[in-house]
């Protein structure tokens, strides 16, 4: 039954292939544990992470993330690995993923380990070898990093249970932000299956919490929490429906990080679509910044989207557009309003905020101290005064204000985006991140 | 009334030192001014007075400023003194106659309407960023074992813009606590040594320390040439962007990291 045609493969061959393969899974955060050393092996964690190294595409290498193996029982349509996919496959020993964990992290270039897998056999079967790898970590190197492991949908309750209590954080991957969207791009996974472990680590967390308020040393299950990640752009969802999930997950079920992912037509499968200006980044980060505004600074997603508005505006930012169309709040006093609304100025951070709560204490605050403090004033100065003043004679009028903004961001002044500056590619994008007619009908076709 | 400028040494020691002989003076902190290094351009009508640093003295500032301003506020102006900046002198020590002549104490570091506070959270700000960079992209490489020194050593260069060394060390020294390691400052020819299983230490090489070449153990080129491996896979074509790349990883520090083309 066990037919391999290369079995011997050097560590390289393997990680590069197995590298390779796990690259489309976003998550590499390493935050939200906090470990001091024993003493007895090497390692620690960090509460806010550390990023090691950024790869060619400006996404941070914080951990060592590779698959287990990328053999696959499953035919999900955008995955690289899918069964019906002629790829190289691979598969990693424990002892191998072991060693290369050891040896990059005592040279200070990875901050833990990211395991997951393709499904080998069951679920079961590849949870199973999951757990060795793991717990041989722990145990045998007694490595006291970081590490993230997947939770495989499906996979016997016990054995995720096992892994929690080694692992620091732990994810299962929604895919799809409908259960619709899921049927039709990955037939062998469901919901209800992803939705279990989740709930299932959710509650362990919550009942890890109250032992650990009665007893000091019980073992922690996933300090760092939960994460969970959905596909952008592969089906016709809007950014309302994205984001009323994203909500819900944080919500309902605890979750630390939900991350979306802009979809890569890797298989070239001519059901999906094949966005010519590439993946769609720009909608991509339109939902992350509004991810951090439901986060940090206490926006809901009703607020910023609405059934009749289900997607972001490309042009101006979740919070400068959620700004123009309140203009009623506006404009905030930067000496006297509260911490909560001074979150919602654009181009007031979340400390730039609580600096501000904190230096007026001393005295009132003029627009140079504000500058100083961090505030981005070329956004902020359309919704502010100091000491009833503005800091030039503007309009607070809606057109005149995102005409200002845009018009910065054309020359190049405005908002600062993670990726290209000149018109057209932006100009690209926008056109493709409007959940597009074309893709509509291709995936109804499906 | 005629300026007083004092001349400190570039350290904490320095510029402590020079707080203490400040209010030492008793004339108010009006007209007194601390300098680091070397005098720069002098002034007509003023006074400069060489401080040498006195540990004494060093110790009675720090317990007085941990006690008054507790270990926040504290950290924060020994930051700022590691800065790289030569008016960081005068910056701590206008913060300090802040926190404990003016009275904001222990809420110093909010007070950033003072001039003087906001130049002091710059500067510490810096310094703390780039401890934070140096803690994510120094890179430790194996040395080959020789007859007296069996056990593996992990040697790492680093040449950032501030003293980070001081920083980073509790951080390694707790996570890497069972390992031989060294972090070498090459701008300041200083050395933060943990030997397995002890506490750390600072060593300066002296002026005209040259940092021979090192051997490496057999291994270490493996590992370096998996490390390259890896980060090359991990990044998706689709996405490429050098420009991100650049902006969250400075080639001042690619420098020095195995995964990018070293300096020679």
């Amino acid at each position: 039954m066990d037919i391999r045609i290369a079995p011997q493969m050097s560590i390289m061959d393997k990680l590069k292939i197995l590298g390779d393969a796990a690259k489309y899974d976003v998550s590499c955060s390493s935050s939200g544990s906090s470990r001091k050393n024993d003493g007895q092996g090497i390692g620690n964690t960090v509460a806010a992470g550390l990023c090691h190294s950024f790869a060619a595409d400006g996404r941070c290498i914080s951990l060592l993330k590779i698959l287990f193996t990328n053999e696959c029982i499953y035919d999900c349509r955008y995955c690289v690995n899918r069964r019906s996919n002629d790829v190289p496959r691979a598969s990693f020993t424990p002892d191998e993923v072991c060693e290369l964990t050891m040896e990059f992290y005592r040279r200070n270039y990875i901050e833990g380990l990211f395991l997951s897998s393709g499904i080998l056999c069951s679920p079961n079967y590849t949870m199973e070898l999951i757990c060795e790898t793991v717990h041989r970590l722990r145990t045998l190197h007694r490595f006291q990093g970081y590490i993230h492991v997947k939770a495989i949908p499906g996979a016997d309750p016990l054995l995720i249970q096992r892994l929690g209590y080694l692992a620091d954080r732990m994810s299962v991957n929604l895919e799809m932000a409908t259960a619709e969207g899921l049927r039709a791009i990955a037939p062998n996974k469901h919901r209800k299956n992803i939705l279990k472990p989740m709930r299932q680590i959710q509650n362990g967390i919550t009942e890890n919490k109250n032992e650990l308020t009665l007893y000091k040393h019980a073992p922690h299950f996933c300090e760092a929490g939960q994460s969970t990640q959905m596909v952008i752009g592969a089906l016709p969802e809007s950014d309302y429906q994205i984001m009323s999930v994203a909500e819900n997950l944080y919500d309902k079920f605890s979750l630390k990080r939900v991350y979306y992912s802009a979809f890569v037509n890797v298989n070239e499968d001519r059901d999906l679509p094949a966005p010519a200006g590439g993946p769609p980044l720009l909608r991509e980060h339109r939902l992350y910044q509004a991810d951090w505004l439901l986060r940090f600074y206490d926006f809901k997603v009703n607020e910023l989207l609405t059934e009749d508005r289900p997607n972001f505006n490309t042009a101006i930012d979740p919070k400068a557009d959620w700004a123009v169309r309140h203009l009623e709040c506006f404009p905030v006093e930067i000496n006297r309003a509260d911490y909560h609304l001074l979150l919602r100025i654009p181009g007031v951070g979340v400390k730039s905020a609580r600096r501000i709560v904190a230096a007026r204490r001393f005295g009132s605050l003029t627009f140079e101290d504000l500058k100083k403090i961090g505030v981005v004033l070329k956004r902020a100065l359309y919704f502010i005064t100091c000491n009833g003043r503005m800091m030039y004679p503007t309009k607070l009028e809606e057109q005149y204000i995102v005409r200002n903004l845009t018009y910065q961001n054309q020359m190049g002044r405005g908002e600062r985006l993670p990726f290209m500056t000149d018109g057209t590619t932006y100009r690209q994008m926008s056109l493709f991140d409007m959940a597009g007619f074309d893709d509509m009908q291709r995936v109804a076709s499906i | 009334m005629e300026e007083k400028y004092l001349i400190c040494e570039d350290s904490l020691e320095g510029i402590f030192t020079g707080i203490y002989d400040a209010y030492a003076l008793r004339e108010g902190h009006e007209h007194v001014h601390i300098q680091v290094g070397e005098e720069e351009n002098l002034r007509l009508f003023a006074t400069y007075l060489h401080i040498l640093p006195d540990s004494v003295k060093t110790d009675k500032v720090a317990n007085t400023l941990r006690a008054r301003l507790g270990e926040h506020a504290y950290y924060s102006i020994c930051r700022a003194a590691a800065s790289c900046y030569p008016d960081k002198g005068e910056a701590v020590y206008r913060t300090v106659v802040d926190a404990l002549t003016a009275g904001s104490g222990s809420r110093v570091m909010d007070n950033l309407r003072n001039p003087h506070v906001a130049r002091c959270f710059e500067l510490a700000r810096f310094t703390a960023n780039e401890a934070h960079f140096e803690t994510e992209f120094l890179r430790f490489q194996e040395l080959a074992g020789t007859e007296t020194m069996k056990d593996s050593v992990l040697f790492s260069r680093i040449g950032p813009k501030n003293n980070v060394i001081p920083f980073i060390m509790p951080h390694f020294a707790d996570r890497l606590s069972v390992e031989n390691f060294m972090v070498y400052d090459e701008n300041r020819k200083l050395f933060g040594v943990h030997p397995a299983r002890e506490e750390w230490y600072l060593v300066t090489a002296g002026e005209t320390f040259v940092l021979q070449n090192p051997v490496w153990s057999e291994k270490e080129e493996v590992y370096q040439e998996l490390f390259r491996a890896f980060h090359q896979t991990i990044g998706i074509k689709s996405r490429e962007n050098k420009k991100l790349q650049r902006q969250m990883c400075a080639y001042r520090y690619q420098d020095y990291m195995v995964e990018f083309a070293q300096k020679g």
